[in-house]
């Protein structure tokens, strides 16, 4: 299956958090008791957490639509990187980038390490920290759906179209049709088209991103090509100080053979002052 | 026999130690039986915090004293070491053992902690950490056991292991490497979270670096601390030998540090005094110029003390380093914040006095501190240095 992606155009969003109980319910996740006004104006909840894979967030701002003071939302959720920095950092491999998008995980194999959460530019994966049996909790893209042949239950029930779901490359041209035919509708950037390396999902919105607050000053570098390039070279440096360090024993010891414990050497033998 | 002649502190000192276990060992209960949230404050945006930042990046660290001493001793063959390398490798074991232990409490889902063994993850410095400790672990167990072994008078696997010592050595060095540096990697995966200050591509040479200086700064303070409670004679030739390693080494970081800082153009954020670049400055002065200080005067040979207190300065310039980087100056969210919870701290603190009372035990045990007694003890029966302690 092609890479397939989504786009979030906050500037359709109405707030109506249907995306939101779709989540819910075809992810069979509990209810919680939180406040009403748990975030800015009606956000609820605040954040992501075990229960919650995506939440719309509420934001005031002066210059909103059309330049009118307005309430603009956006949305929390897994943004399945083309280049997880979780899954690299998963030392069980319990998280993997599937080939046509998702970012899936298998919580039975979680050592509960929470490298993931860390690593995670986003701060997407959630983690019950309440339970005694506890786990890893994030976005599937609704994997499942996808291997379907349907769409994810946010995008299937979304009423104004600010979801849209297919191709990577048939969202990106999407989300370039739609900032180019209505300059003044959105800003021009769609982020997740090069944040960390590119992302499954892409936003749209009518004002800056770090006004919603979302991550700002995302390099365009996935993190991981920082780090898997330097583990690549474990072998050789495991060998290189091995080789170093025998080379060195050898010439100290001026012999071939420098295996075995020198007992002349050892200071400590003939003279048992302290043990008893 | 059972007649206690240890002094008053000695003997509240000993109880204190035993009291902090139980009460870790206590809390380790609750938190198997309730939940990680009943004991501690990691949350949703700081899933580390002090576990993390002290007991893995902190205690690794300060285990090193293990690979450099051995390193230093057997494979450089440098005499002024050699005399040490048994108590560097039983403070290195306790360190990883109490590493271990502590591990399980902190991971989430420890009971699956096996399946890092059944998985091939080469892109994950958490893999290969873990990989690395395990073998470097059982080396160091290996490296330590013909003390043991000799005491219980097995002596075939002591000829066994013997014959092959340094290969033992040499593979602990190559392990020790690896995993030390890896936990630099381990932040360097974090690049919008861990601070500019402390973010670098060079993080897994300076976390090996720090590693390797921490060996004879945990060298200085054990063997001032061991020898003052053992009422020992303290090896002048050994604290200078381990003096004069850690100036060169102190020295070293100090200037890669400072350079690295002043490359990446962030020399700025250090003047800055903000937040950030306080606790620099404290790692800065406290952990790295202030032993360095001590290090260079004229007559620091002579003075025990001294070197004792570089020693301690830089093992807290190390605690500071990781702590910072790791916890102090991560941020996240604007609306989220972590203070470590009272019992987080108290596993660890369970976890290192477990660690003091077995080492007390083990030094008494086997000869690990064989310096003769000091002079005016001589009269002393010589059951009493070893057991002051105890």
């Amino acid at each position: 299956m092609a890479l397939k992606a989504m786009i979030q155009d906050n500037t359709r969003c109405i707030g109506c958090r249907a995306c939101m109980v779709a989540c819910k319910a075809w992810n069979d996740l509990p209810g919680d008791t939180g406040s009403f006004f748990a975030g800015p104006g009606y956000q609820n909840p605040r954040d992501l957490d075990p229960h919650n894979y995506t939440v719309i967030t509420f934001t005031y701002t002066d210059e909103g639509t059309k330049g009118r003071p307005d309430w603009v939302f956006g949305r929390l959720m897994c943004m399945h990187c083309l280049e997880p920095a979780c899954a690299s950092a998963c030392p069980t491999t319990a998280l993997r980038k599937t080939p046509d998008g998702p970012v899936v995980f298998d919580s039975w194999r979680c050592i509960g390490c929470r490298y993931c959460m860390q690593a995670c530019p986003f701060v997407v994966p959630k983690f019950d920290y309440d339970r005694v049996v506890p786990a890893i909790h994030k976005c599937t893209f609704c994997a499942d759906r996808i291997q379907a042949g349907r769409d994810p239950a946010c995008a299937q029930v979304c009423p104004t179209g600010a979801i849209t779901f297919g191709d990577r490359e048939d969202m990106v041209q999407e989300a370039r049709n739609r900032i180019a035919t209505s300059p003044g509708t959105y800003v021009p950037h769609i982020y997740g088209l090069n944040e960390v390396g590119g992302t499954s999902v892409l936003h749209l919105s009518s004002v800056p991103f770090e006004r919603l607050g979302y991550a700002a000053n995302l390099p365009d570098k996935a993190p991981p090509t920082l780090t898997v390039k330097l583990l690549h070279f474990t072998p050789k440096i495991f060998t290189t100080v091995w080789v170093t360090m025998a080379v060195i024993a050898m010439v100290v010891r001026r012999r071939f053979r420098f295996w075995a414990h020198d007992e002349h050497s050892d200071e400590h033998s003939g003279d048992e002052h302290g043990s008893r | 026999m059972a007649v206690d002649e240890r002094p008053g502190w000695a003997r509240a000192l000993w109880l204190l130690l035993w009291g902090l276990v139980v009460a870790a060992v206590i809390t380790t209960i609750v938190r198997f039986a309730t939940g990680i949230a009943t004991i501690a404050n990691v949350n949703q945006a700081y899933p580390w915090g002090w576990w993390v930042g002290f007991d893995m990046l902190t205690r690794i660290a300060l285990g090193g004293v293990g690979f450099t001493m051995a390193a230093a001793g057997e494979i450089f063959d440098i005499k002024g070491f050699r005399p040490i390398v048994r108590a560097a490798l039983l403070v290195g074991l306790l360190w990883y053992l109490t590493y271990a232990a502590v591990l399980m409490v902190e991971l989430g889902r420890p009971w699956m902690i096996w399946q890092v063994f059944f998985s091939w993850a080469p892109t994950s410095a958490m893999y290969e950490v873990a990989l690395c400790a395990v073998a470097y672990t059982t080396v160091l167990l290996l490296e330590f056991s013909p003390l043991v072994l000799t005491k219980l008078g097995w002596t075939t696997p002591v000829r066994r292991i013997n014959a092959v010592y340094m290969f033992i050595v040499i593979t602990g060095v190559a392990l020790s490497s690896l995993h030390q540096s890896s936990l630099g990697t381990l932040l360097l995966l974090l690049p919008t979270k861990v601070d500019p200050l402390w973010h670098s591509e060079l993080l897994p040479v300076f976390f090996l670096l720090s590693a390797i200086m921490a060996g004879p700064a945990v060298m200085l303070v054990e063997h001032t601390l061991a020898t003052h409670f053992l009422k020992l004679q303290p090896r002048m030739d050994v604290l200078r030998a381990l003096g004069r390693g850690l100036t060169v080494l102190v020295a070293v970081y100090l200037a890669l540090r400072l350079g690295d800082v002043l490359y990446r153009g962030v020399g700025n954020l250090a003047l800055s005094f903000g937040f950030e670049a306080r606790w620099f400055w404290l790692e800065i002065v406290v952990g790295l110029v202030a032993p360095l200080a001590l290090l260079l005067t004229p007559d620091i040979d002579q003075r025990k003390g001294r070197l004792g207190m570089a020693g301690a300065l830089v093992v807290i310039g190390v605690l500071l380093n990781r702590l910072n980087a790791a916890v102090v100056t991560m941020k996240v969210h604007s609306w989220e914040s972590y203070r470590p919870a009272i019992t987080e701290v108290l596993i660890s603190v369970g976890a290192l006095a477990g660690m003091v009372i077995a080492y007390v035990y083990l030094v008494r045990w086997l000869p690990i501190h064989t310096e003769p007694p000091l002079a005016e003890e001589a009269s002393i029966p010589a059951v009493a240095p070893a057991r002051a302690l105890s």
